[in-house]
């Protein structure tokens, strides 16, 4: 008997004549997502087998699919041949393990599919013939075609597949499909949140981070590195530009109003941000904004900033409580090392009282106060191009 | 580089590291094996823990070897709590390290009545405020000599009457690992001390167990260290331990005059920045190696970030605790909250430091502290 895993995808579905390259870039994705566990990975009629993966590691390889964007649900199956017996006997197996250390009554029901017509029974009578079967062999059985505890599914293809699990994946589209944006990311407990968001649509990632050096830490930086990888689980690789802020930084705080420095320093951002998504070849910024959270992020903050660039800006956020955007943090596994104490470039310098409703006529004559190409090219020099993997 | 961490940890001293190093290469025995080269290593052991015993005013019996000062808190707390019959008081003061906090925090979940004795602004413990919490049932008085943050010494003897006066059934604890080697032993029933605080190699400690008090195991196994402390023997640590504690001993009061000198040669240069604050107790009470002091109106985290690209390398507090803003649980205990506690930075020197790095280190800090307030919050 041999173990694959059976992997049903979601929209992909709806794409028409595109469908074969969507299905490619899914099973590339899995494929990097099972690296080192040598996969033999087969597409076949709305389909994904995952074959040769060695018992030891079937645990590991589910868990990983998990995480690939694109990918529905997947199931364990033992594949046999489609001799009868064969097919009855893999099934009490899997029905043996999955009664273990279960008592009393348990409902089920069996569900046939054959795309082989050749075959001796149909569905129907596959589903009766199975189902006799099984209740013959485990007295606690009982049918419940409605809403079972267990679905015993068998279909007849090249082989006979039979699984009673059904684990659910991430749904959305393979990364990729969707072209390539950059991820502004801080460090905070959006960013991460915001680029997984993006991800799930099908969007290549890079990522931009600025830091004060060297008045945040090493630390502040190795959590924005491990924020990224931790992204890169889902994402696939991502490119991380890291890149000196701090004397752009120290010219706003010295050269224009303090209550407007917020602002004017995510205005700053977001053109060095684009700046480099072009050179990228990436045609859109993400960022971690939710209406409203904090001063940067009111309508007219965010207005504000948006006028600083021409690229569309996705905040996947922006209508997403603290609390929610928590709760995914906590899902994708990125919140713990969010959460991590440093000082970073946001929080170094920044006023007690920052305006809320800033005026763009006004920012723009503060910004347009000093030249900031030199020190914005310096900055995009001294970039450093991390590739997370 | 100029190293002013030396309570975090100290350099280990070139004949600790290599009696480590002897005793990893050459006599590499088992001290518990039967054979006479690990009968011999017995006898260096016991060797050493009659010399560290005799700089704490100890028998060699009264001294057990540990992985470090947690070890020996921990070991303190609760292995003596558990070989008492029934519960009580458990009384421990505000500026306790984690190792004996977050332990009465865990006694407290197990149903001790864990009581915290308040601290002066300068970090001592109030002698008013421990009386007022000693009651006949209390077991355990936990104190430490001199704290890691501020560098205030603790009046133990006379904690160690006033326990006596009041509850004389109860023990006395004193974390001693900041004052070991620094400070006169105490009065006490158990202490703590750590080996990488006194530039011994790090993993390894030891706790003083006063004859008669009875202490449970913590580590249960082969019966080493008199039953007291289950494990291969720390050899090479210990040996270590040995030697840097005798070759501070040698030097202990010119090392002590030197390590004032530094402090206070910081402190008077730093006193001539505008809008600084002394943290702790006046600066010749304290403790000779620790200086903690507020720049007010900058970061104490973003200043120290920023000395540290440039070779000075200090501390905002311990480095067990937790870095969260307002969230300093010794300075709070002593009254220093918000931007004073922001700004805080503590300095902690040894032997190897000198006044010209003291200048150097001030200049340095001017300049941080002076350019870091041009874009200061207002």
């Amino acid at each position: 008997m041999e173990k694959v895993l059976l992997v049903r995808y979601t929209e992909i579905h709806l794409k028409g004549l595109n469908r074969p390259y969507f299905e490619r870039a899914l099973v590339d994705n899995m494929k990097r997502a099972l690296r080192g566990l040598e996969p033999r990975i087969e597409r076949e009629h709305g389909r994904i087998y995952v074959r040769n993966i060695r018992e030891a590691d079937f645990a590991e390889a589910q868990e990983r699919l998990t995480r690939v964007f694109g990918i529905h649900s997947l199931s364990p199956a033992a594949a046999v041949d489609k001799d009868w017996e064969t097919v009855v006997s893999a099934a009490r197996e899997l029905m043996e393990r999955r009664l273990e250390g279960v008592t009393g009554e348990v409902t089920f029901k069996v569900l046939a599919r054959r795309s082989d017509k050749h075959y001796f029974m149909n569905s129907d009578e596959i589903n009766r013939e199975l189902g006799g079967r099984m209740l013959e062999l485990f007295p606690q059985l009982k049918v419940d075609v409605h809403s079972p505890e267990i679905k015993l599914s068998v279909e007849i293809r090249d082989m006979a597949y039979v699984y009673c699990e059904e684990i659910p994946g991430v749904n959305g589209m393979p990364v990729g499909t969707a072209g390539k944006a950059s991820l502004l990311i801080s460090g905070g407990i959006d960013s991460p949140v915001a680029g997984y968001m993006m991800a799930k649509r099908g969007l290549t990632l890079s990522a931009v981070h600025f830091y004060s050096y060297p008045y945040t830490s090493e630390r502040a930086r190795d959590k924005v590195v491990e924020l990224t990888r931790l992204v890169t689980k889902y994402a696939g690789e991502i490119r991380l530009f890291l890149v000196p802020f701090t004397e752009i930084q120290m010219t706003i705080y010295e050269k224009c109003p303090e209550k407007e420095t917020t602002v004017l320093m995510r205005r700053l951002m977001m053109r060095i941000a684009q700046t480099i998504a072009e050179r990228e070849g990436a045609q859109a910024l993400i960022t971690g904004e939710s209406l409203g959270q904090v001063a940067s992020q009111t309508l007219e903050a965010l207005a504000c900033t948006n006028d600083a660039v021409t690229m569309p800006v996705f905040r996947p956020l922006i209508g997403f409580d603290k609390d929610e955007i928590m709760d995914v943090a906590r899902r994708i596994g990125t919140y713990e090392t969010s959460i991590l104490p440093y000082e970073d470039c946001c929080t170094v310098f920044v006023p007690k009282h920052p305006v809320t409703k800033p005026k763009l006529a006004e920012l723009r004559a503060s910004e347009a106060a000093v030249d900031w190409s030199e020190m914005i090219a310096k900055a995009i020099e001294n970039t450093e191009l991390m590739v997370i993997k | 580089m100029i190293y002013f961490d030396n309570s975090a940890t100290t350099v280990c001293l070139p004949e600790a590291a290599e009696a480590a190093r002897r005793y990893m290469t050459e006599e590499y025995f088992n001290p518990a094996a039967a054979y006479a080269p690990a009968v011999r290593l017995e006898r260096d052991i016991s060797q050493a823990r009659s010399a560290i015993a005799s700089k704490l005013g100890a028998s060699a019996q009264e001294l057990v070897f540990t992985s470090g000062g947690t070890e020996s808190n921990n070991t303190a707390l609760i292995g003596s709590l558990s070989a008492m019959r029934g519960k009580g008081r458990v009384v421990i003061s505000a500026t306790e390290h984690p190792s004996v906090y977050e332990t009465a925090m865990e006694l407290r979940e197990r149903d001790w009545d864990v009581q915290i004795a308040p601290v002066d602004e300068t970090g001592r413990v109030r002698l008013d405020g421990l009386a007022a919490l000693l009651t006949k049932d209390t077991r355990l008085v936990s104190c430490m000599h001199v704290n890691n943050e501020s560098g205030a010494v603790n009046d133990v003897p006379a904690i160690h009457a006033l326990v006596r006066r009041s509850c004389p059934e109860a023990l006395l604890h004193v974390d001693g690992v900041q004052a070991f080697m620094r400070e006169d032993p105490v009065p006490c029933d158990l202490y703590s001390v750590s080996g990488h605080k006194v530039h011994a190699p790090k993993g390894v400690g030891a706790l003083y167990i006063r004859k008669g008090v009875r202490v449970k195991p913590y580590l249960i196994g082969g019966g080493q260290e008199s039953g007291m402390r289950s494990g291969t023997t720390n050899a090479p640590a210990i040996m270590g331990f040995a030697a840097a504690v005798g070759g501070l001993d040698a030097h202990r009061a010119e090392y002590a005059e030197a390590v004032f000198a530094v402090k206070k040669r910081l402190f008077e240069n730093l006193s001539r920045i505008r809008d600084v604050r002394l943290n702790g107790p006046e600066i010749g009470s304290g403790a000779a190696h620790i200086l903690n002091m507020s720049f007010m109106g900058v970061r104490g985290e973003v200043l120290l970030n920023a000395l540290s690209e440039r070779g000075l390398l200090v501390s905002t507090g311990s480095a067990c605790a937790a870095h969260k803003r307002g969230k300093n649980r010794i300075l709070n205990a002593m009254g220093i909250t918000g931007d004073r506690q922001d700004g805080a930075i503590r300095f902690s020197f040894s032997h190897f430091n000198t006044k010209a790095e003291a200048d150097e280190a001030a200049a340095l800090i001017e300049e941080q502290v002076t350019l870091l307030r041009r874009f200061r919050r207002r």
